[in-house]
């Protein structure tokens, strides 16, 4: 009995320190939790454990079958929803590394600034959102323009305070001694920057993007619950929510983590040929 | 050694002091009243245990450490100018290498930083690591490298702008015992044919000995200069000389000349 055990022992650890088998582990278990999930879905179990029905939880054929029927619609709000998730990271990540970047180069008056970023960076976007669709009354005569340009704000706002906070870290967090290497060459404080610290930030740009990207697809979605136009992924799971369409607020809600995870996957793939070189 | 008369002063310490108050505010005292010449072309060791202000010494000379007291003078000049004609060479206690840039480019970066030509930098950093030996790593990023060959690298950097003055602090203790003798005999080969002033800062009483003309023992609280020892043993040092009678009188005689006898 107890010989068995160890020879069992020994056949899990040999799994356990095969490298090609590890790999596919770390693909084939979410995947095999995935369809597990789809089965007591699709098998209505999921149904009976929270006590509801096909109606309020339509089965993921439906879904599905659904998403086919309106592809067109759902392309035309998904490029409204990712346009302005993607406009605002933009601004958002270029104004809040601009802003690191003085921080970095001014700190007695950057520490204090990064302060109120950092406050932010922790308004709710239910909160911030009204606030903005007010702001930008006066702005166009077009409603969609004046509810992307909220939309945008908002997302920009959010992805501002993040950044900032992870790229001056990255500016002001190199090496020991690195700095005083470059006083030792009376380096201007231009090229420290140049070469130094920019280059040194970039790994934490890509920590602040890690957050940034999710969270700005997010905000977009929420924002558009709150603007005065309606367009996008996120007002369309409401306003089929308030229709009693579940399956089609279904579709929605399974767009939306579709855009989530290929913006994702997208930010890893860049990444990963951006960093080759850092060790 | 040749006779005294024959050396030229290049660094001159004089009644030096250092105090500058700590994180928690109190006033600290790191060194008092050094006094030392260093003579051009020579390779000084400044010993001393943890605390005895030998790299607060090693940061004044090249004016990263302001000093209270006193003055230091190189050539004449203070050595904040020195600084300004980038005649110093420095190489740290750690390898610092930047990750994203090759061995080559990072030897590069102090020419990049005086604008040298493209040309010019290639060509200097070609150079400098032959002389490591490290040719075959030039295209090799710093987190490829061993700790040896990674301080290697950091000594062709700090040589590839032809620094007057070599000042380097502990450099090779994080190393292991083989690579560090290894390191030993090629920084003496680097320096007997480019003929820099080198003050090493070290807590080993061997190497001291080994790499030396003098060594300036320093005695903590505070800091201050207690003996210098000069080492007669002959050039071209070898690591044989490690178990010759004299190395080891000589070594004795460093130790014992710690103010308070033993630390």
């Amino acid at each position: 009995m107890a010989q068995k055990r160890k020879r069992k022992k020994r056949l899990y650890q040999r799994i356990r320190e095969n490298k090609r088998l590890q790999s596919a582990e770390t693909v084939v278990l979410p995947v095999m939790l995935g369809i597990a999930i789809f089965l007591l879905w699709q098998g209505g179990i999921v149904h009976q454990w929270f006590h509801t029905d096909v109606f309020t939880l339509p089965l993921p054929t439906k879904i599905g079958s659904i998403m086919g029927d309106n592809i067109d619609k759902i392309l035309e709000n998904t490029f409204s929803t990712v346009s302005v998730a993607f406009i605002g990271l933009a601004l958002g990540c270029i104004l809040g590394y601009l802003f690191a970047v003085l921080a970095a180069v001014f700190p007695r008056i950057g520490s204090g600034g990064l302060g109120i970023i950092g406050a932010f960076a922790s308004i709710p976007v239910v909160a911030l959102a009204p606030v903005m669709n007010n702001w930008t009354r006066d702005l166009s005569k077009e409603a969609s323009i004046r509810s992307m340009a909220s939309k945008i704000i908002v997302v920009m706002l959010i992805s501002a305070a993040n950044m900032s906070l992870n790229a001056y870290r990255g500016l002001t967090e190199v090496k020991p001694f690195s700095e005083d290497l470059m006083a030792i060459y009376t380096t201007k404080k231009r090229v420290v920057l140049w070469k130094l610290r920019i280059p040194n930030s970039l790994p934490y740009v890509f920590i602040a993007l890690k957050v940034a990207v999710p969270s700005s697809i997010m905000t977009a979605i929420v924002s558009e619950y709150f603007a005065e136009y309606i367009t996008g992924v996120g007002r369309q799971i409401r306003e089929n929510i308030v229709l009693a369409q579940y399956a089609t607020a279904w579709a929605y809600i399974a767009t939306a983590c579709i855009i989530g995870v290929a913006a994702y996957v997208l930010l890893m793939v860049i990444q990963g040929l951006t960093l080759r070189r850092y060790h | 050694m040749s006779g005294k008369e024959e050396k030229e002063v290049e660094i001159s310490i004089r009644d030096v002091g250092v105090a500058f108050c700590d994180n928690a505010g109190n006033h600290v005292q790191a060194l008092t009243g050094v006094n030392l010449d260093i003579y051009k072309g020579e390779f000084v060791a400044l010993l001393g245990p943890s605390g005895c202000g030998k790299t607060t010494l090693l940061r004044s000379v090249c004016d990263l450490q302001e000093v209270t007291e006193g003055e230091i003078r190189i050539s004449g000049k203070t050595p904040g100018e020195i600084r300004l004609e980038q005649k110093f060479g420095f190489v740290f206690q750690q390898p610092v290498l930047l990750s994203w840039r090759t061995v080559k480019k990072n030897v590069e970066l102090p020419l990049e930083i005086m604008y040298y030509s493209k040309a010019d930098r290639s060509k200097r950093a070609d150079e400098m690591l032959q002389m490591v030996g490290l040719s075959d790593f030039a295209d090799h990023y710093p987190g490829q490298l061993s700790g040896g060959m990674q301080q290697r690298a950091n000594i062709a950097r700090a040589f590839g702008l032809r620094p007057d003055i070599l000042l380097m602090d502990e450099p090779f203790s994080a190393l292991d015992e083989f690579t560090k003798e290894k390191l030993h005999m090629d920084l003496l080969q680097i320096w007997s044919e480019t003929n820099k002033t080198i003050l090493f800062v070290t807590h080993n009483i061997q190497e001291a000995v080994l790499l030396s003309d003098r060594v300036c023992v320093l005695s903590p609280h505070p800091g201050r200069l207690s003996a210098v020892v000069d080492i007669d043993l002959p050039r071209d040092r070898t690591l044989e000389m490690k178990e010759t009678a004299h190395f080891n009188e000589l070594v004795s005689k460093v130790r014992n000349s710690f103010e308070g006898g033993s630390v």
